[in-house]
């Protein structure tokens, strides 16, 4: 109780703090308006504008040389003095993302002109809570624009970033567009809470979990495929402490800002359309054996295992057989399911703005089939973004994103019944789709294929709402106040029906229904003050505060038994039930930062966020998480001035500790008891959890060092990073022993760390008027290592996954098979223990899911009017259980049960025969036990990712259709793909359980894709 | 213009503060805090649901713990590719195994639930809960007790004994393996309380009478069963000998099917069986029983020796509906069939008491040579039942032997075969086990990790 008091007080006495500030500097500017008139000399009225486009612009900061007097911009971009000054006197004009300006003012009024900052160094990047121009960062935060990756048909626009960020590694989950990637900032930090970023749109939290309740075998859809990529105007990925720290308990995993598209102040309305159409195809196929192949191995294996030849399977019919392996049939089943899928995608938007008002209207529409039969996803967004300048010192800004997402979904992962992928690639096949009766059936414990596809009922529809209203109060010079309110509902409803055609409704037919809401409540002020004084410092300051609220609640129904398949209806079923989950957390924070910078060449930050949340124990209820960051432009030093190839040269650094706490159970820290524990159908109570009031925060401390380095006035621009993440407090649920009567608690006690560099290189080759050609390339490299773990975990199907003290996460757990014994044909494993026998005790960590370095090529070429883009990524190093060849490759062992793949066709048979495939028998249960080494492989790639061609239509041409632009283009995704793995695709072996990664296993392979588009302004 | 600011800025950040902590309190809906649990009649009712749901979950009798019982013996096949199940197939049951893990935690759950209510019911005062009620209560979580503590030592012999609640992390950890005898003793102890604190079944307080949950004469029948299993031949007849008399109340049924198939329930074969209602209370071991076509997956299935066996009408007669053929030929058992997961769990069934009291009676053969044709009557009881006619077995060990057999059949999917053998000192010759220490499971490996006061047996270390 004690401890709790003391953090409630110390946040009151921040807080405090917080009021106090701004009742002092209100109170100054009170004080300000009852001080005695000066003395006038000169009045001056003036207006500043964009040198290029002759708009306004506004809050532009305007000062009296050698004076702290300063102004500025309203809404018209005028400004006014009323000053003792005598003209002609200096203004000196900064505004941010445009040069610096000293203009002498010899009278009234002055009209200034601004000209945009043209190179990389003064791009604007969007940080935590504001914005900040290039050469002003000392954290590392990576900007991307998604112009280049939208065309990339995956649903969700995290998957198109992959290969574009350093230290950011990106593995789609599926071919399945719309369903969830794999995200991680600077390698993973957590075994029981989330490794995903948190994501912000325009201030924004907002939920990236999936609301699937629906098995579809390890896989999920993905919240995050809601949005549409065509509203987004920039992404920003924080990623070292500097950065992320003012997201306090959630930045651990890094932080991707979002902002959408937003108008312009007086610009003439302006309407753009884009379409794309397209289709995508499977790169390659499964490879299996025949009929006869299969039949034949099966034979073998008998055999070889100590049955009589006599009695094999694959005899003559007339001796009981099932005939000879060359009467057996090939049935294909994988042609069945997959196709060439259809692409579509429309956006339609107006921009425009008065003076006081602008506006940005998106509509989209996409539809994407899957390669997979009948998967497909569509969605329809509506985007609406308004910004409203009420007076000079005010400014309500609103931004809506409404969205439907249609999902016809199946099971392509884990799962034997109703597996779409499982029934088309596991049966044998020999096997004939029908039976006897000439009637189609499952075989070998798989629905039947053609059965499933005319059958197959899986559906969902998530209706999404982002948005924030913003209300900006300018209260001084300088000094600026914004509150907002911000929501992310998501309501997600789904529903399944299996008819008797089906394995899982095979008694009477089965149907669920299950509607999820997902609400995010935000209230959020921030108050922010710029100050710069001697012309050689500039001071910002930042308070604010945050409440969220997250609800997510859940009815759920399931029927069985219905008169006949016309029913569907749960209403309609002999026997139902339902159910209800409810959950609720809060969190409540509190931060603040403050920047300094002396004369553009010492820059230096701290910040401080203090979060309350409800998930934590009362003892630990509130987390700080500060931050301390600096950087030397050594370019501006007096002794690199005259160094003209230099353009910039930078030293980064930044320390601090951010926390994480999603992905734990809403009421984790509480003692309870469920009462859903009954029997004989009366309401039974038991003791679910047990409580841990000390639970709090996962804690990762991090050290960032960095250079930035431009060459030959930017042409060149480099980027190097150095980081190192500790994380401490690590959430687990830690297993207690069974003789408690739980099974686990949530504790505070795994620790991780992550440690890499990351390097990155912008080049304008050549930029002629008719032919440019600019590259990016990145790489970065990441060591994951659990530093801190009691006993080792195992995950995924037959443990193939451990973390493990001293190991990487998600390493593989694996019989290490050494070679097959060319005399024998038996596979020989090593033995770890030298016990002579090869048991659990020989298993071992062999590799990891982590790559040795991964990262991004892109070369972009402008040819008068056409343009090419080529976007290559890569991955080197890391290891894939690829579990679809372990069910394919059973020596025969599984006969009807399971699929041959072709390549155990490459088995031992006999003497001197040199193979990594094993003789077929069962008389050596090691040649093909699970677990084995030989389905792990190497998951190295190299892919071209994208590539576009366009065509510009000429000015002169367009203009005379009253057509600002016209753009035709051909765009293509995983065009090639370099690896050595064997499966289909070497980025498919990741799970929706966070756990479970690097296996694959029934996962439909990303589709080659060719779209044909148009780029259309008015 | 400053001044509604300057409100607004004040406003909300008192607000925010004053209510910050308030606001950073959040009561789940589903669940309630540890504190409030049995305090009245309603809840100590609930609760003692929760201890029999614990019972009946997947991991228990639901289905792991099952499993182990006849998946070690040798009637049962396994279609699947995961080798955790193929280990008991094979006898070579590994501590890594995952079943044996599932039915270690389901069963001490099941024992801290029952601890709960022996421990807090006593201090629930509450006029609705009569004494009589109270009594009842607490027999039905020490009869559930005691069978949690024999189920732990007939698979793992020693284990730990834990009888008081856990409350915090800290609770019942570190407690070292007790003595095989010390668990039986445990479970003698806990079936003694049960048999002073049960009402006979005709005066049952709370709850309604049926064969779902344990009255005096249930604990009599788990009795009987423990007295077998040590050997106390007197004893377990005596025991076995209150059920079989009680001819109103416990019967064999014929045909053989006529206790599960039908959708028949608690008739009155059964001395104990789980209830499921099929929607909240799930028992889902059909799907590892059905074929596909019906909703299952046939990972499990008879082997052909048993199939044989089984459909012997010399050796099997009516046990023959244990199993039935798929639209692909291939056989699979039927006692969990029913479409809505509601088939029960059969715990305690009268022809057990037969078979008890037979084999009882017969091991008193050398003391009381009139037995034998007792113990002859009580298995050609079974044998009648099954529509079979009286055995052929004469002298003592044949008529075990035919016992032995008659419980193979009998019993085939209930958690019998591989304890039986086990027991009886069979195991290792009928199953071509070599070493002595298979004859139990391994503590899971987990368990040892979690819990360094936990050694493992002798041989799987």
């Amino acid at each position: 109780m004690k401890n709790n008091r003391h953090h409630g007080f110390s946040v009151i006495v921040f807080s405090y703090a917080l009021v106090i500030l701004a009742h002092l500097t209100i109170g100054s500017s009170c004080a300000f308006s009852q001080e005695n008139r000066p003395i006038i000399n000169s009045t001056l009225r003036g207006r500043v504008l964009d040198a290029k486009t002759q708009e306004p612009l506004i809050g532009v900061t305007v000062q009296i040389k050698g004076t702290t007097h300063a102004s500025s911009t309203n809404n018209n971009g005028e400004f006014n003095f009323i000053t003792g000054q005598k003209f002609p006197y200096t203004l000196v004009l900064s505004y941010i993302g445009y040069e610096k300006k000293e203009v002498v003012a010899e009278g009234s009024p002055i009209e200034i002109f601004l000209k945009e900052a043209s190179n990389e160094l003064k791009e604007i990047v969007v940080v935590g809570y504001g914005i900040q121009t290039r050469r002003d960062l000392i954290g590392s935060i990576a900007k991307v624009n998604p112009a280049e990756t939208k065309n990339i048909p995956t649903g969700g626009f995290d998957a198109q970033l992959q290969g574009k960020i350093t230290g950011v590694q990106i593995s789609s989950n599926t071919g399945v567009p719309g369903e969830t990637a794999n995200i991680r900032v600077r390698g993973a930090t957590s075994i029981n809470a989330d490794t995903d970023p948190l994501y912000v749109i325009d201030g924004v939290f907002i939920n990236n979990n999936s609301l699937q309740t629906i098995s579809t075998g390890g896989k999920a859809s993905s919240p995050i495929a809601d949005i549409n990529p065509a509203d987004i105007a920039s992404i920003e990925v924080l990623k070292d402490a500097s950065a992320t720290a003012l997201y306090g308990s959630r930045g651990a995993n890094g932080v991707i800002l979002i902002t959408t598209k937003r108008g312009n102040f007086n610009q003439k309305p302006k309407i753009s359309f884009n379409t794309t159409q397209g289709f995508a195809r499977a790169e390659k196929l499964w490879d299996l054996a025949s009929g006869p192949e299969h039949a034949q191995l099966v034979n073998e294996w008998h055999v070889n295992t100590g049955g009589s030849f006599a009695t094999r399977p694959f005899r003559p019919v007339s001796e009981g057989g099932r005939g000879l392996p060359e009467e057996q049939q090939t049935y294909d089943r994988l042609g069945e399911v997959f196709r060439t899928a259809q692409l579509q995608n429309y956006d339609l938007a107006l921009t425009g703005g008065s003076a006081n008002t602008r506006y940005y209207i998106g509509g989209g529409y996409t539809n994407q089939e899957s390669i997979l039969s009948p998967i497909d996803f569509s969605r329809a967004s509506f985007k609406v973004n308004l910004d409203q300048r009420i007076n000079n010192n005010v400014q309500l800004s609103i931004s809506n994103t409404f969205s439907r997402t249609l999902r016809n979904q199946a099971r392509a992962g884990d799962g034997p019944q109703g597996g779409l992928l499982q029934a088309a690639l596991h049966t044998p096949t020999y096997l004939s789709p029908y039976n006897e009766q000439g009637v189609l059936v499952g075989r070998a414990g798989f629905d039947n294929v053609t059965l499933l596809l005319e059958n197959y009922d899986v559906n969902s529809v998530s209706l999404r709402y982002i948005g924030n209203l913003n209300a900006d109060f300018v209260l001084l010079p300088g000094l600026k106040l914004r509150s907002s309110v911000g929501v992310d509902y998501n309501n997600y409803d789904e529903s399944e029906y299996w008819n008797t055609f089906l394995l899982l409704g095979a008694q009477g037919g089965l149907a669920t229904s299950a509607i999820g809401q997902f609400t995010t409540l935000l209230n959020e002020q921030t108050l922010s003050y710029r100050k710069s004084f001697n012309d050689k410092h500039t001071l910002n300051f930042l308070l604010g505060n945050t409440l969220q609220l997250d609800q997510l609640t859940r009815t759920s129904a399931e029927g069985r038994g219905f008169a006949n398949n016309s029913f569907k209806v749960i209403s309609s079923a002999s026997s139902s039930t339902s159910s209800e989950t409810w959950n609720k957390s809060t969190l409540a924070s509190f931060f603040g930062k403050v920047d300094y910078n002396f004369d553009g060449k010492y820059l230096i930050d701290a910040s401080l966020r203090a979060d309350g949340s409800s998930r934590f124990g009362a003892s630990n209820r509130w987390g700080y998480f500060p931050s301390v960051g600096a950087a030397w432009r050594i370019k501006q030093e007096n002794f690199l001035q005259d160094v003209d190839f230099i353009s910039e040269l930078k030293l980064r650094t930044s320390y601090g500790t951010v926390g994480n706490q999603n992905g734990i159970g809403y009421f984790a820290a509480l003692g309870l008891w469920s009462g859903s524990s009954p029997y004989q159908g009366s309401a039974g109570i038991s003791p679910q959890q047990l409580s841990n009031p000390d639970l709090k925060w996962e804690k990762t401390t991090q050290l960032n060092l960095g250079l930035d380095l431009g060459i030959l006035n930017d042409r060149l621009n480099f980027e190097f990073n150095l980081y190192r993440k500790y994380t401490t407090d690590g959430l687990l649920q830690l297993t207690l022993p069974g003789t408690t009567g739980f099974s686990n608690y949530w504790s505070n006690v795994a620790e991780i760390s992550n440690r890499g560099f990351e390097f990155s290189l912008n080049s304008r080759n050549i930029s002629k008027k008719n032919f440019t050609w600019s590259t990016s390339f990145n790489v970065s490299r990441n060591i994951n290592k659990v530093e801190k773990l009691q006993n080792p975990l195992r995950y995924g199907s037959r443990d193939l996954i451990m973390h493990k003290e001293g190991y990487p996460l998600y390493s593989f757990w694996v019989y290490k098979q050494l070679y097959i014994d060319p005399q024998t044909g038996n596979a020989v494993y090593e033995d770890v223990n030298k016990d002579g026998k090869i048991t659990v005790d020989d298993r071992q960590l062999h590799g990891s899911i982590w790559p040795k370095f991964f990262g991004g090529l892109t070369n972009n070429f402008t040819f008068k009017e056409f343009d090419l883009n080529v976007f290559a990524a890569f991955q080197y190093g890391n290891k894939i259980y690829n579990h679809n060849k372990f069910f394919g490759e059973g020596g025969g062992a599984r006969d009807a049960a399971r699929v041959i793949f072709a390549s155990n066709l490459d088995r031992w048979q006999k003497p001197g025969d040199v193979t990594d495939v094993p003789k077929s028998d069962g008389v050596n249960v090691n040649n093909y036990r699970d677990g084995g080494s030989r389905w792990l492989e190497d998951g190295s790639f190299l892919r071209i990712r994208s590539a576009s061609i366009g065509y510009t239509l000429p000015k002169n041409l367009t203009q005379k259709a009253r057509v600002e632009g016209l753009r035709l283009f051909v765009t293509g995704s995983n065009l090639l793909t370099f690896t050595r793995y064997s499966g289909l695709d070497p980025e498919s072996a990741s799970s929706s359980a966070q756990n479970e990664q690097g296996i694959d296993l029934g996962t439909p392979p990303q589709p080659r894709t060719i779209q044909f588009g148009v780029d259309l302004t008015l | 213009m400053t001044n509604p600011i300057k409100y607004i800025l004040a406003i909300a950040f008192v607000i925010s503060f004053s209510s910050c902590e308030k606001f950073l309190e959040v009561e789940p809906r589903a669940s309630v805090s540890d504190e409030v649990t049995i305090y009245d009649k309603g809840s100590a009712e609930s609760a003692l649901h929760g201890v029999y749901n614990g019972l009946a979950d997947a991991g228990y009798y639901g289905m792991s713990f099952q499993s182990i019982g006849y998946l070690n013996g040798d009637n049962i096949q396994w279609t699947g590719s995961q080798s955790q199940i193929q280990e008991f197939i094979n006898h070579k049951v590994n501590p890594e195994n995952a079943t044996i893990s599932t039915a270690w935690v389901a069963i001490y759950r099941t024992i801290n639930r029952a601890n709960n209510v022996i421990a807090k019911v006593p201090e629930v005062v509450d006029p609705l809960l009569t004494e009589t009620a109270k009594k009842q209560i607490l027999g039905e979580a020490y009869f559930v007790r005691a069978l949690a503590y024999f189920d732990l030592a007939r698979t793992w012999g020693g284990v730990p004994i834990v009888t008081k609640p856990t409350k915090t992390p800290a609770d019942n950890i570190g407690i070292t393996r007790s003595t095989i005898e010390q668990v039986y003793n445990q479970v003698l102890a806990d079936l003694d309380q049960a048999e002073t604190l049960l009402p006979l079944p005709g005066n049952i307080a709370v709850g309604g009478s049926d064969r779902y949950r344990a009255n005096r004469k249930t604990a009599f029948a788990l009795k009987a069963r423990y007295y077998l299993y040590r050997n106390d031949w007197t004893k377990a007849e005596e025991y076995a000998d209150k059920i079989v008399a009680d001819n109103g109340n416990y019967r064999l049924l014929k045909p053989f099917n006529s206790f599960f198939a039908n959708d028949a329930r608690g008739t009155q074969e059964s001395v104990f069986e789980l209830f499921y209602n099929g929607t909240t209370e799930q028992n889902t071991h059909k799907n590892q029983w059905l074929p596909q076509n019906l909703g299952g997956t046939r990972q499990w299935a008879p082997n052909n020796a048993f199939v044989a066996l089984v459909t012997d009408p010399v050796t099997s007669g009516g046990r023959s509906t244990l199993v039935a053929k798929d639209n692909q030929n291939r056989w699979y058992g039927t006692l969990y069939y029913r479409p809505t997961p509601s088939d029960p769990s059969y715990i305690i069934r009268t022809a057990e008491l037969y078979l008890i009291r037979a084999e009882a009676k017969a091991q008193q053969f050398d003391a009381n040579p009139a037995k034998l044709a007792e113990a002859i009557a009580d298995l050609n009881a079974v044998r009648d039942r099954a529509g079979l006619a009286p055995t052929s077995a004469v002298t003592k060990e044949q008529v075990l032997s035919a016992i032995e057999n008659e419980r193979r059949l009998e019993f085939a999917y209930e958690p019998h075969r591989w304890f039986d053998l086990v027991r009886t000192g069979r195991a290792k010759q009928v199953l071509n086990i070599t070493e002595d220490f298979r004859l139990v499971m391994p503590i899971p490996a987990e368990q040892l990790l979690a819990d360094r006061a936990l050694e493992q047996t002798l041989g799987y270390k």
